[in-house]
């Protein structure tokens, strides 16, 4: 492989896992509110949890 | 003062309950012993026939095998405490969690000794190598090296002994931190083996000596927190 | 939002370093192309270690504080960390390829610390995934990961005195040491790729910390769910009795 082959590998991985890494990164953030927001209604809708713990 | 008489008196009490527990836990104590040893005889098989290879290998075998068993030495120190659940009972006494911490990593370091002692003529036989010529050198390094490895190990068996997975999370996690302790404890073996032609033992076992103090004042500051609920 | 703002400017930052790193500055008189591998190698090892601090600071100030958001940055520099500490990895390896003629090098004190800080941060994450109860996870994690930052500069220290103390022969050849031909805009390179590399950092460390604080009310609500479903569970035998004393 020449020169140009390791650069690329490099940037390509480098910046593609930067890349990889953010997308997973929102989509876990999307699935934590949506189950955040889903609690906040069964909280809502139903009698709230035992807080005296 | 006082204070001070009196962390040491609860390390020395503690370390010597281990002791005890160790000699009449025999069994256990002896298959770690045999396990290490062992271990020496599978590097042979994979690294020989070539008996030049093995003796120049064999500084570096010899501290693999001694973290090896040492792994399952410190592991079982903690063990027979946390089964009992004594050690939420030691964590409720007003006493100096330095001492506790300081009093385990003293039993760890007779534990390494002994299992460092019994190595040194296995490897002598096995690679051929001439332990008798450097033995204070080598005594020294083995002092220090498993200083090292009790202070660090007596802190990473009180991080994992009651978590999941735990065989495998003491080594993943003790491993790292113990490589510049391997690294320093093979090379001064090697150079005191081989007379310390280049003059380097003693930036070695200053090293050593460095790693041991970093590691007792780490694992004694923070081995408290691991003892709260 | 601010943040957005934030992220979208380091993307274009990147972008921009990475195109002027690839065509628009010269080759190294050494190192030929290879040397282009330097800039994201060096942004990404900077971020790696400074993470790695982030996470102890985090986990001291946790302890001292039992403040949860600390333990929330400390588990995104942890996380982030990794990320960087393998792309530092890789980018060294693609480098020393070309370079050194080896993807791997005992001898240098960089790369070998840089292997063991990966070590450091997977076991501490491991860690953190197998500790159950949520309040001993955090100080916990926070020790581990003190320990750690401890280790490091003597991994470091000793690495390199085990290359100085080696009789052996030095890494590469005196005439594959970088050499610049345009040295400013080797510095502009640089400088612009770590800056970029900074801000998508600083992005993704707080996205990463709304992610942990959120993921960890949604903890406490299962445990606290728990809870009181094991109350109910407990008082309902005696009501069960009741009903049969009373028929």
């Amino acid at each position: 492989m020449s020169d140009a082959g390791f650069v690329v590998a490099a940037y390509g991985m480098i910046l593609g896992g930067l890349g990889l890494y953010t997308v997973t990164l929102w989509r876990r953030l999307r699935a934590a509110r949506d189950a955040s927001l889903r609690i906040r209604r069964e909280a809502e809708a139903a009698p709230p949890p035992d807080r005296s713990v | 003062m006082t204070a001070l008489r009196a962390d040491a008196a609860v390390a020395w009490a503690i370390a010597r309950k281990d002791a005890l527990s160790e000699l009449r836990g025999r069994q256990a104590v002896g298959s770690t012993l045999f396990f290490a040893a062992l271990v020496l005889l599978l590097f042979g098989f994979a690294l020989g026939p070539d008996s030049r290879r093995l003796t120049e290998a064999a500084p570096g075998l010899l501290w693999l095998a001694i973290v090896f068993g040492g792994l399952l030495t410190v592991a079982r120190l903690h063990q027979l405490e946390a089964d009992d659940g004594a050690l939420e009972e030691l964590a409720r006494y007003p006493v100096g969690r330095r001492a506790i911490y300081l009093g385990k990593a003293l039993a760890g370091l007779g534990a390494m000794l002994v299992l460092g002692g019994l190595l040194l003529p296995v490897v002598a036989i096995l690679y051929g190598i001439d332990v008798a010529g450097a033995w204070l050198p080598l005594l020294a390094t083995l002092v220090l090296g498993a200083i090292g490895f009790a202070a660090v190990g007596t802190f990473y068996a009180g991080v994992t002994v009651r978590m999941r997975a735990r065989e495998v999370m003491l080594p993943l996690l003790m491993l790292p931190v113990i490589a510049p302790l391997l690294l320093a404890a093979v090379k001064a073996t090697s150079a005191a083996l081989g007379g310390d032609p280049f003059g380097e033992l003693g930036s070695w076992l200053q090293l050593l000596v460095g790693f041991d103090v970093v590691m007792l004042v780490a694992g004694a500051a923070t081995y408290g927190y691991l003892l709260e609920e | 939002m601010r943040v957005r703002l934030m992220g979208i400017i380091g993307l274009v930052g990147v972008a921009s370093a990475t195109a002027f790193g690839l065509f628009v500055v010269p080759a190294d008189l050494n190192q030929g192309d290879a040397q282009r591998i330097m800039y994201p190698h060096v942004a990404s090892a900077w971020l790696a270690y400074g993470s790695f601090g982030v996470t102890a600071l985090a986990g001291i100030g946790y302890l001292w504080k039992r403040d949860l958001r600390l333990d929330a940055i400390a588990v995104a520099g942890a996380e982030i960390g990794v990320i960087f500490t393998a792309f530092a990895i890789w980018g060294g390896m693609m480098w020393g390829r070309p370079v050194w003629g080896v993807f791997w090098q005992w001898e240098d004190p960089r790369l070998t610390t840089t292997a063991l800080l990966l070590a450091l941060y997977v076991g501490y994450l491991l860690f953190r995934r197998l500790t159950d109860d949520p309040a001993r996870r955090a100080a916990r994690a926070a020790v581990v990961g003190i320990v750690a930052a401890v280790d490091i500069p003597i991994v470091h220290f000793s690495v390199e005195w085990w290359r100085g103390l080696h009789q052996g022969p030095t890494i590469g050849s005196p005439d594959r040491i970088i050499n610049p031909s345009a040295p400013g805009q080797f510095i502009v390179a640089l400088v612009g790729m770590v800056g970029a590399f900074t801000l998508v950092w600083v992005y993704l460390m707080i996205r990463r910390y709304q992610l942990a604080r959120i993921e960890w009310q949604i903890e406490e609500h299962g445990r606290l769910g728990r809870i009181s479903a094991a109350r109910r569970a407990a008082s309902a035998p005696t009501v069960g009795q009741a009903e049969e004393g009373a028929r």
